[in-house]
């Protein structure tokens, strides 16, 4: 009957696919931290999130140095993705299967460590990494007086421009050590004209953009730490958004397409000749050098400095250690080796990002004769600082709900000055509850 | 018998029949129910029932995500909070207005196409095939590829629209009017997929004499299809409709990655709020008594739509 | 079927042509963005034709992130779970439509509950609950909570079905002396096959396309599933490759479309036809 051999063909099936499946399993049943702690040799679980191939192939030299020298203490390379990576961190912490050494970055990373998870790194800082990085980026891996991470990479918000346009509408191109915002503005509208923006701002996602420029200003925003936090919003808070949603409807030298695209759609526009200049994240000149079409001449603008120069929020990618990891100590030198010099410029190079040690930054200065872009990016690098944002309890739900909202109809025209900070403080008021 | 005693299911008849003896009846009943339902039995209880319980039990603490947290009794405390946050309400309402359109506009955009794949037009296993395609794309595939589609400078979209002279220069998922209608959109178009399979199982279970019998009665094409098919339809109408409200009052990937819940809030769902409450803020306690209060209401929403089909049902 | 006139023909077949562009042309779109270079995917224009056709997209998205490792994982838990859906729930859906009482009530009153309440405040308790039974991070734990999260739409949906299935036939066979067993295999589970394979093209498609419960509860690599290889391609701030993601893409979507056209060939019923008799 054709029913009996469907149920055959069906129980065949079902029989090879769970051989299949239990083949599939997990080597190791005990998820989370592996090895026998006080045994002859422990494996280190390192979850890593590097997609460029560049920076894997950085990561994978580095692990290797560490496993040739290190024998009894080896490390396991775990790739995920960043996408989800949030989601996945906050299950496997609190289902006590979190590996023993975490990459992430700070602003994310940061909550974990105040819910108490990740383990406290200061003793294992060796003394010349610490005077090496700045302060301000000590402070965006200090939670309680503890350092939880070590900062590993880091990026800043410069601005590229096409040569031939800016030069075309007469202006001079910029290159000393940093730009004002006056300047920055006056760049823009010179370059607009019939069918040319002057700017392309992918602000789809404003707010990090906002908090980070606003330090240029001098606006912090909040002021204190974790549920006692108080936001504040005046003039330095608002400059920089005040100044885009001015270029945009008064000077009408931004593409208002752009303003609702993120960083990299607003990319097209300045390839395809429409918009002389664009903000983005440093790390885009690689792929501005990769994807821009053969005649364009582009180049990186001096850092954009308001009233307090060039400051921006240091937001570093992070290795961090599992506070509950049997093997927490020998992860945590790991993490130590990881962040040092030579190793973090290997990687920001091949991850066209900023590392946070200066005597990094040096290195890919000679390595790369300052071209494509570096010099400008490694100048920017010198106004990274600790971001007071970090330390407040409930930044991401206001970020998420509020902030992000609220900047977006301030941008669409649909709220004042007054409407925004309205939305912003009141917003805080009640989420912080 | 008649065509329309054939057609409609009712319960009742069952009972109407004489019977061997009420009790026996009854419990052999009981026992042959129990042993249908038991096999699925166990896996639901063990990973679906403990952890709802679990979750339901976080909405009465103050549970966090913190590192062994203390999850502490506190009552009601977080529904009086969430009566007055304006916030989650506001994304309720356009979780509704989601959830509607995109059910509504799924039943009748799919009920065409079984239709259609019903009928004896040609290609009808590729057309089949093809309808299908939605379904075999994973969601984030979805989002980024429509995301460019939507692009309003340099899009296909526009540029079609541009093209037979229509407004070109709309910012689909940017202008905060045509956001949720774009989402919307897409939300009906990975949707279709399992809502036609549906239909179609169903229109392929109805008898065609029962069609040709009215034909030859004289009835028309849309007598026939009000007569026959859609009263023959209608528990799969119901079922299905029930279950994509639900799915889609509940989903929140598609939307979170097309615009994150912008722009300015217009395409905050509930589920995002929620979860952006469990897991970014870490109170779980408090996005687990949101959860509870969706529940409530999608059941009280839906256990409306479904007494008064079941009415007309045993009618 | 009757016969239709020709202008009612011509607007089906039109009306079916709009269906399949607004249904295939993502699709398209997605094939044509897989062939193009980096470049011309960060131009303004986009045509449908690349200028130069860029296979390398997908030499790259097969290399990286392990894709045929983890497209033969989503095979494996797909198929297993589409199996045991159909298996546990036959019985169950017969059960919830025939019987009446409290069975049914609570049988809904679950099937509404689970299917609502967010799946993400229940994630944890289940993570927990899987590493005590020592599945977590295993392809089986995972076909297991597919298993049981599909259930209640598969019970759903097939109560639907068999509630459509006239009682006149079963009872019929009830006065010929068949047992309620005989009467299911018989009777009811033929005409039931296009709901099966309607429910069983669901629960394959549901284990296919889940991301957050694949993403949360594997740790390695080498379990990863598709969705979660293919969201590896979306890296930090956003940047999307999009030439190696859309190449993955199209190749993901290759598998579901074979197990589809096997599948949908069993959805032409007529099986009731000629069995009520007037």
């Amino acid at each position: 009957m054709g029913t009996r051999r469907l149920a055959l063909a069906g129980a065949a099936l079902a029989a090879t696919l769970l051989a299949a499946c239990s083949q599939g399993s997990a080597t190791n049943p005990d998820a989370g931290s592996g090895g026998t702690a006080g045994g002859a040799s422990v494996t280190l679980k390192f979850q890593s999130l590097q997609d460029q191939p560049a920076a894997v192939e950085a990561v994978k030299g580095i692990v290797d140095s560490w496993n040739s020298a290190h024998p009894e203490a080896k490390v396991e390379l775990i790739q995920a993705g960043w996408d989800g990576i949030y989601d996945k961190l906050v299950t496997q912490f609190n289902g006590n299967a979190a590996p023993d050494i975490i990459h992430y970055e700070a602003a994310s990373i940061v909550p974990f460590a105040r819910d108490g998870y990740l383990a406290d790194l200061t003793s294992k800082v060796p003394a010349d990494l610490k005077s090496d990085i700045s302060d301000g980026i000590w402070k965006s891996v200090t939670v309680d007086n503890k350092v939880i991470a070590m900062p590993t990479e880091l990026q800043t918000y410069v601005v590229f421009a096409n040569k031939k346009l800016l030069e075309a509408s007469g202006a001079t191109i910029p290159t000393g050590d940093s730009m004002t915002l006056e300047q920055f503005r006056a760049l823009a509208r010179a370059t607009t004209k019939d069918g040319q923006f002057g700017l392309a701002w992918g602000l789809k996602s404003p707010t990090a953009t906002f908090m980070s420029l606003a330090l240029t200003s001098g606006g912090t925003f909040f002021t204190g730490t974790g549920k006692e936090a108080k936001i504040n919003v005046g003039a330095g808070e608002l400059a920089v958004p005040k100044l885009v949603k001015e270029m945009a409807y008064t000077d009408k030298s931004i593409d208002p397409v752009s303003l609702t695209q993120s960083g990299s759609q607003a990319l097209a526009s300045f390839y395809a000749g429409k918009a002389a200049m664009t903000v983005q994240g440093s790390f885009q000149a690689a792929n501005i050098k990769k994807d821009a079409p053969a005649g364009l001449d582009w180049v990186e603008l001096p850092p954009l400095a308001g009233s307090q120069g060039t400051a921006q929020a240091a937001n570093p990618q992070t290795l961090s250690v599992n506070a509950d990891s049997p093997n927490a100590d020998k992860a945590a030198e790991f993490v130590a080796y990881f962040a040092n010099a030579e190793n973090t410029a290997k990687l920001n190079q091949a991850d066209a990002l900023i590392p946070a040690s200066k005597k990094a930054q040096d290195l890919i200065l000679s390595s790369t004769g300052g071209k494509d872009g570096w010099d400008m990016t490694m100048k920017s690098a010198q106004g990274l600082t600790g971001a007071p944002f970090l330390a407040v309890d409930a930044y991401t739900q206001w970020k998420d709900t509020i902030a992000t909202p609220s900047f977006q109809k301030y941008l669409a025209n649909q709220i004042d000055d007054a409407g925004l900070t309205q939305a912003l403080t009141e917003g805080f008021t009640q989420v912080n509850r | 018998m008649t065509i329309t005693s054939a057609v409609a299911p009712s319960p009742t008849t069952q009972d109407r029949r004489p019977r061997r003896g009420r009790q026996d009846r009854s419990s052999q009943q009981r026992r042959e129910a129990i042993a249908l339902v038991f096999p699925s039995l166990v896996p639901i209880v063990i990973f679906s029932v403990l952890p709802l319980l679990q979750g339901v039990w976080y909405a009465f603490t103050d549970a966090t995500l913190r590192r062994n947290d203390t999850a502490d009794f506190v009552g009601v405390d977080n529904f009086t909070r969430l009566a007055g946050d304006s916030f989650f309400w506001s994304s309720f309402r356009i979780g509704l207005i989601w959830a509607v359109s995109v059910t509504l506009l799924q039943l009748v955009a799919s009920l065409g196409l079984a239709l259609l794949l019903n009928s004896d037009l040609r290609f009808r296993s590729l057309t089949r095939l093809l309808a299908l395609i939605p379904w075999a794309m994973p969601p984030v595939v979805v989002a980024i590829m429509w995301t460019m589609i939507y692009t309003p400078n340099g899009g296909p979209l526009n540029a079609a629209l541009g093209a037979v002279g229509l407004p070109s220069g709309i910012n689909w998922l940017g202008d905060f009017n045509t956001a949720l209608p774009a989402v919307i959109v897409v939300g009906v178009w990975i949707g279709m997929p399992q809502t036609t399979v549906t239909l179609l199982a169903g229109l392929q279970q109805i008898p065609t004499e029962l069609s040709e019998a009215a034909a030859v009665d004289g009835a028309s094409a849309w007598q026939r299809f009000r007569n026959v098919t859609l009263p023959s339809l209608r528990p799969i109408v119901v079922s299905i409709t029930s279950l994509n409200f639900i799915w889609n009052f509940n989903s929140f990937g598609l939307v979170y990655v097309m615009t994150e819940g912008g722009p300015g809030g217009k395409t905050m769902l509930p589920m995002l709020f929620t979860y952006l409450e469990a897991f970014k803020n870490r109170n779980i306690g408090y996005a687990a008594a949101m959860g509870v209060v969706l529940v409530i209401v999608v059941v009280l929403i839906l256990a409306g739509f479904l007494r008064t089909q079941f009415r007309k049902e045993t009618a | 079927m009757n016969r239709t006139s020709t202008p009612v023909k011509t607007l089906q077949y039109l009306a079916l042509a709009a269906y399949i562009l607004f249904l295939g042309f993502p699709l398209l779109w997605l094939v044509s963005a897989s062939i193009k270079s980096s470049q011309e995917l960060a131009a303004l224009d986009m045509s449908l034709l690349p200028k130069q056709f860029h296979w390398d997209n997908y030499a790259v998205a097969l290399q990286k992130q392990g894709l045929t490792r983890s497209a033969v994982n989503s095979l494996v838990v797909s198929l297993l779970s589409m199996v045991f859906v159909v298996l546990l729930s036959m019985p169950a859906a017969y059960a919830l439509a025939r019987f009446k009482g409290r069975l049914r009530a609570v049988g809904v009153g679950w099937i509404l509950v689970s299917q609502v309440f967010p799946v993400i405040l229940i994630i944890i308790p289940l993570f927990i609950i899987l590493r005590d039974v020592r599945l977590v991070d295993t392809l089986m734990g995972l076909v297991l909570v597919y298993t049981t999260f599909t259930m209640p739409f598969a019970l759903w949906m097939l109560q639907g079905f068999v509630a459509a299935i006239p009682t006149d036939l079963e009872e019929a066979a009830a006065i010929d002396g068949a047992s309620r067993f005989q009467t299911l295999r018989r009777i009811v589970f033929p005409l039931l096959m296009p709901g099966i394979v309607a429910t069983a093209m669901f629960a394959f498609v549901a284990a296919w396309n889940e991301f957050f419960f694949a993403l949360v509860l594997i740790q390695s690599p080498e379990n990863y599933t598709l969705p979660v290889a293919l969201k590896m391609f979306v890296g930090g701030e956003g940047k999307v490759a999009l030439g190696p993601l859309a190449a993955g893409a199209v190749l993901a979507t290759i598998p579901s479309l074979v197990v589809f056209s096997i599948l949908q060939r069993r959805l032409t019923g007529g099986l009731l036809a000629g069995s009520v008799k007037g």
